[in-house]
This record gives structure tokens, C-alpha cells and sequence, in this order.
């Protein structure tokens, strides 16, 4: 593609974004709040599984934290403005990832899946148990939302749906476009390196486990401010909300339907996903049992998930482009 | 015996019973993954099959006999019929794509279990003469509790006798420590995977019909005792027996105890207990470091 195409397809797809609420009425809005959400949430997973080789089967807790944080901050503090509401969630993601870094960063394969899951379930009781705090099963519900008031920007009332839906696209797609750029850095080819040879990477002279830490840091930061607006979404986080272990698995099965190894393809995922929950749920209490098939259909017939199936479709209809390209590479 | 030591030692025999069953589903969840390099988050879920099993064999024949012999051989049924059909075909894809794989077949289980029992917990009774209570030391204990000891442990020792004793298991430990080397040697090694796989649902099933009586059977039993399988193997070491039977034992002491003096926070000590063994062996008590 070149950069016409591209401009053109970012133009088309900004315009939507924008024009929805009113192209599609309300019901669809919050659909949508909610795929944008589960799309930051996949993606910053998908920072550590696609791009760094690291399968964490306890991201939610990241995302738990920083709702927990958003909405206990708002509960108790009188008068807190929105932006430091979902500032604290980031912050306390972040404060738990540098908590586990230690631990989480001398494993890795399996050991880290299974480090990360039992760290979720950890979360989950002691979000089950410290009730004076998180209010047990029930969870914290009915917090204060305040509205966005920069002085002289913008001042916009965000119980109103419409006006969420903005503020929520601007962070989420934000927090998306800072983790497209990291990708770009060096420090984002660094991960790509610690995933493919780790070794070569530490001779290189890098020091892998910091910068495995400085990425679960980043990872769980911006699962912080999903969970943080998930919370404010809903006005409501309970403990199977936030940290049950099978939510845990939704990013994983994004960004596994979606595709392991393109950026966008937990965004697809994330898309696939809330398709499926949206038309399997008008016929069926089972959504789990639909998606669990997929994911098992996906894994056996498309690896690369939805973005490895468009690439392939790709070099099927533009062969004579990737030959020449392959030829031109090889000489 | 006065009351003090009498509550420490039930709390005990709770323990150790807790802890023989943990292991009867650490074992298989263990061994697979020393074989197979994958571990099976959907092993929990057989577990449960066994306990749904068990439930359907009682309710239909009235006898529970019949339901501890066949229960968990339908739920081993199903586990090869899982790897024959589904995670050998993975195996191309990696240890992540296999992971994956076994959480899409958790989930099917579990919902698949919702549909055809329902959500309720079931209810089963066992055999009179494993009923009430029996008198030890002048003290009454729950026979059902030795009941799940000595099975554990009649079938564990079968199991290290076949696995130390015969030339069936000098293959699987050998495929443990190294699949391809024993598959060079004219093994077929996909028959044996398919073997240990069933043979460790098989287990899991054991495990499920033998806690269905106490905890009742419902959806939530794979998240229990499952994650508390997981830790055992992550502490212990994958792919290590002897370090899964002892952890598996620590953790049903400090289950037992744990509620009984801090009975919030009981659940949080295991997981403390492995954060603290990880911070000093990554790889887990008894777990060689991987070059």
C-alpha cells in the first residue's frame, strides 16, 4: 500500500469513529466503549506476548488494579477531577507491576504464564477478602463520576454516553498510538530481539532482564488506564469483574483470533470478540462455548489468526509484487 | 487426648487428605507437562468431568463403586481423544499455540458441563460403610477422609510402581527428560505421549470423584482445585513427582491450618509460599535451571 491508500484508509476510518454515536444510536456506543477498551487491554498484552514472547496469563490483574484504583479513589476522595482518577489507576498498575517485576522477570515460558496466573488469582482473593476496602463480592458501584473540566480547553458532563464515548476514544486511541510508537523505537526492536534470541540481545549489550521489566511496567500501565476507564464506564467493578481468572484469558484470545504477530490483530480480535458476544448472546446463554470453539478452530486451522489470514489472502492476490520484492531482496 | 491436640490432629488428617488429592491431580498435570512441554490448563477441567461423571453414574446405578470405576475412565477417554485429535495436531505450533489451545478447551468443558447439568451444586452420597465416623485414639474422625487417603495412596503406589518398576515407565521417564532421543531410539513416542496423557486425565478423574461426596459438584470445582494443582507444579518444579507429592502435602497442611488460624487470608499463604520459594529457585524446589 502506498501512502495515499494509507491516508485515505486512516481518514475513512477517523471519520467513523467520530461519526458513530450518530450513525449507529446508543446501544452500539457503548458496544463500542467497550471493544475500545478490550482493545487497549489486548493491546498492551500483546506489548509482552506478541512483541516480547512473554504469555501472561494474569494481565487482568493490571487492569483490575487500575479500576480498583479509579474507583476507591473517587469514593473516598471528595471532589477529585477525572484525570487524576485515571492517573491513579495507571499509577497503581503501574506500582503492582514494580512489585512483581523482580519475581516476574527471572522466569519466563511457561514459568512466567504460570507466575502472572497465580499472581490473578492472588489479586482476586485478596480483592475477595479486603472488604473494608473493596467491598468483597459486590465490589465498589454508584462512585462519584466527576466531569472533564480543563480550564479554557474543554468541560464535558461524561455521565452523558455521548460525550463518554468521546472522552473514552481519545485516551484509549491515545494510549494505542503511544504503544504503536514504542514499537517503532529502538527500544521496541530491543523487544523483538529479547523475544527471538535473548541471548544474542544480552552480547549485544543490552541488559535484558531491565528491559523486561521496563516492559511489563509499560504493559501494565496501559492495562491500568483500560481497567481505569472500564470502571468508569460501568460506575461499577466487582472482584470477578477485575481479576477472575477467565478474564485473564479474554486478551489472550484476541489476540490469538486476531493474530499473535501483527500490532492490529488483538484490535481485530478485540472487534471479532464483541461481534461474536453481541450476536451469539440473542440465541444463547453459551457465549463461552461459541468463543472457546473458535479459539480451538483458530489455533488448529489459522495460527496467525484473522491478520495472519489477510497476509496470506495478500501475497495470494499481489504474488508478482512479493516475488519481484523477495528477488530484489535476495540480490 | 485433650481438645487442643484432638482439632490439630483432624485438622491434620483434613490436611494430609486435601493434600493426596491435590496430588492425585498435580501428578498428571506434571508429568504432561514433563513429556509433552505443555502445561494443560484445561486438566482441572477433567477433574470436574470426573466429578460430573460420578454424579451421572450415581444418580442412574445408585452405586458409587461403579461410579469410582468408571467416572474417571470416561473422563481419560476423553483426554486422549483431546491430544489425539487436537493437541497433536498443535504441535507445530509451539508450546504457546498448544497453551492456548488447552484454554480453549477449558472453556468448552465448562460451558459444555453448564448445558448439559446446569449451574446448581449436586449432591452425592457415598456408601454407608464410608459414611459416619470412625474412632481412633478414643477420638471420631470422618471415614470418608481415610477413605480418600488410602485411595490415593493404594493408587499413587500402583502408579510409582509402574513408572519405577517396568519398562513402560523407564520409556516415560526417559521421554521426560528427553522426547526425541527416545523417539531416535525406535520408540513410537506420539503413542506414548497419547498414554500419559490419558493416564494423567485419569488421575484428575480419580481426584474429582473422590472430592465430589464433600465439596458437591458444581462449575466453580476446576477454578478451586485447579489453580491450587497449578502452584503445586509451578513450586515443586515441572516435571518433578517427588517434588509435587511433597509440595502437594505442605499445601494441605497449610490449607488445613491456614483456615484454622487465619481463615481470611488461608488462600493467600500458598501463594506466598510459592512467591517466596520462586524469589530464591526460579525454577522451583526441585526444578533443574533450563540452559
Amino acid at each position: 500500500m502506498n501512502w495515499i491508500a494509507k491516508s485515505v484508509l486512516w481518514a475513512v476510518l477517523l471519520l467513523i469513529v467520530v461519526f458513530y454515536p450518530h450513525l449507529f444510536g446508543l446501544y452500539f456506543t457503548n458496544i463500542f466503549v467497550v471493544f475500545a477498551i478490550f482493545a487497549l487491554f489486548a493491546v498492551s498484552f500483546n506489548m509482552l506476548l506478541g512483541y516480547t514472547g512473554l504469555l501472561s496469563f494474569g494481565h487482568t490483574m493490571f487492569f483490575g488494579v487500575g479500576a480498583y484504583a479509579t474507583a476507591i479513589a473517587l469514593e473516598r476522595i471528595e471532589g477529585l477531577p477525572l484525570l487524576p482518577a485515571v492517573l491513579i489507576g495507571l499509577l497503581a498498575a503501574i506500582a503492582l507491576a514494580i512489585i512483581l517485576c523482580p519475581l516476574l522477570v527471572r522466569v519466563s515460558g511457561v514459568a512466567f504464564s504460570m507466575l502472572t496466573l497465580a499472581f490473578g488469582q492472588l489479586m482476586h482473593v485478596l480483592a475477595m477478602k479486603l472488604r473494608w476496602l473493596t467491598g468483597g463480592e459486590d465490589g465498589i458501584g454508584g462512585f462519584p463520576i466527576p466531569s472533564l473540566n480543563i480550564p479554557g480547553i474543554v468541560s464535558i458532563d461524561i455521565s452523558d454516553p455521548i460525550q463518554f464515548y468521546y472522552f473514552a476514544m481519545v485516551v484509549l486511541a491515545g494510549c494505542i498510538w503511544v504503544i504503536w510508537f514504542l514499537t517503532k523505537t529502538p527500544f521496541g526492536s530491543i523487544q523483538v530481539g529479547i523475544r527471538d534470541n535473548a541471548v544474542r540481545v544480552d552480547y549485544l549489550g543490552f541488559k535484558v532482564p531491565q528491559s523486561k521489566a521496563v516492559i511489563i511496567i509499560l504493559s501494565s500501565g496501559f492495562a491500568g488506564v483500560a481497567g481505569s476507564i472500564y470502571a468508569l464506564f460501568q460506575n461499577l467493578i466487582s472482584a470477578d469483574d477485575a481479576f477472575h481468572v477467565f478474564h485473564s484469558f479474554v486478551p489472550v484470545i484476541m489476540t490469538v483470533i486476531g493474530g499473535m504477530g501483527s500490532f492490529f490483530g488483538p484490535i481485530i480480535g478485540s472487534g471479532i470478540l464483541s461481534i461474536i458476544d453481541e450476536v451469539t448472546s440473542r440465541y444463547t446463554e453459551r457465549v463461552d462455548l461459541v468463543t472457546g470453539l473458535i479459539l480451538i478452530l483458530v489455533i488448529m486451522f489459522a495460527p496467525g489468526g484473522v491478520a495472519g489470514l489477510f497476509g496470506d489472502i495478500r501475497k495470494r492476490w499481489f504474488r508478482k509484487e512479493t516475488d519481484k520484492a523477495a528477488m530484489e531482496e535476495n540480490s | 487426648m485433650d481438645p487442643t491436640t484432638a482439632m490439630y490432629v483432624a485438622q491434620g488428617i483434613n490436611g494430609l487428605s486435601y493434600g493426596m488429592v491435590l496430588f492425585l491431580v498435580a501428578s498428571g498435570l506434571t508429568l504432561i507437562f514433563g513429556m509433552m512441554g505443555i502445561l494443560n490448563i484445561a486438566h482441572a477441567s477433567f477433574f470436574m468431568l470426573g466429578a460430573y461423571f460420578c454424579f451421572q453414574v450415581v444418580s442412574m446405578t445408585g452405586n458409587f463403586w461403579i461410579a469410582l470405576l468408571l467416572a474417571p475412565i470416561a473422563a481419560g477417554f476423553l483426554g486422549v481423544l483431546c491430544e489425539r485429535f487436537l493437541l497433536r495436531r498443535a504441535h507445530a505450533l509451539g508450546h504457546v499455540g498448544e497453551l492456548i489451545l488447552t484454554v480453549g478447551v477449558a472453556m468448552v468443558i465448562l460451558e459444555c458441563i453448564k448445558i448439559f447439568w446446569g449451574t446448581e451444586s449436586l449432591p452425592i452420597t457415598v456408601p454407608p460403610i464410608l459414611q459416619g465416623l470412625s474412632k481412633i485414639g478414643g477420638l471420631e474422625y470422618p471415614t470418608y477422609r481415610f477413605f480418600i487417603i488410602g485411595l490415593a495412596f493404594v493408587i499413587l503406589s500402583i502408579m510409582a510402581l509402574l513408572l519405577y518398576k517396568t519398562r513402560l515407565g523407564m520409556i516415560v521417564r526417559a521421554a521426560v527428560s528427553d522426547a526425541d532421543m527416545v523417539g531416535a531410539l525406535g520408540v513410537n513416542v506420539p503413542v506414548v505421549f497419547m498414554l500419559v496423557f490419558g493416564v494423567g486425565t485419569w488421575l484428575a478423574g480419580v481426584g474429582g470423584v473422590a472430592v465430589a461426596p464433600i465439596l458437591t459438584v458444581y462449575p466453580g470445582l476446576a477454578d478451586q482445585i485447579g489453580m491450587d494443582a497449578f502452584v503445586v507444579v509451578v513450586t515443586a518444579g515441572f516435571g518433578s513427582l517427588k517434588g509435587a507429592f511433597i509440595v502437594s502435602i505442605i499445601f494441605g497442611f497449610l490449607n488445613a491450618y491456614g483456615i484454622q488460624f487465619v481463615s481470611q487470608l488461608a488462600p493467600v499463604l500458598m501463594f506466598s509460599f510459592m512467591a517466596v520459594v520462586l524469589a530464591f529457585k526460579p525454577a522451583g524446589f526441585f526444578g533443574e535451571i533450563e540452559s
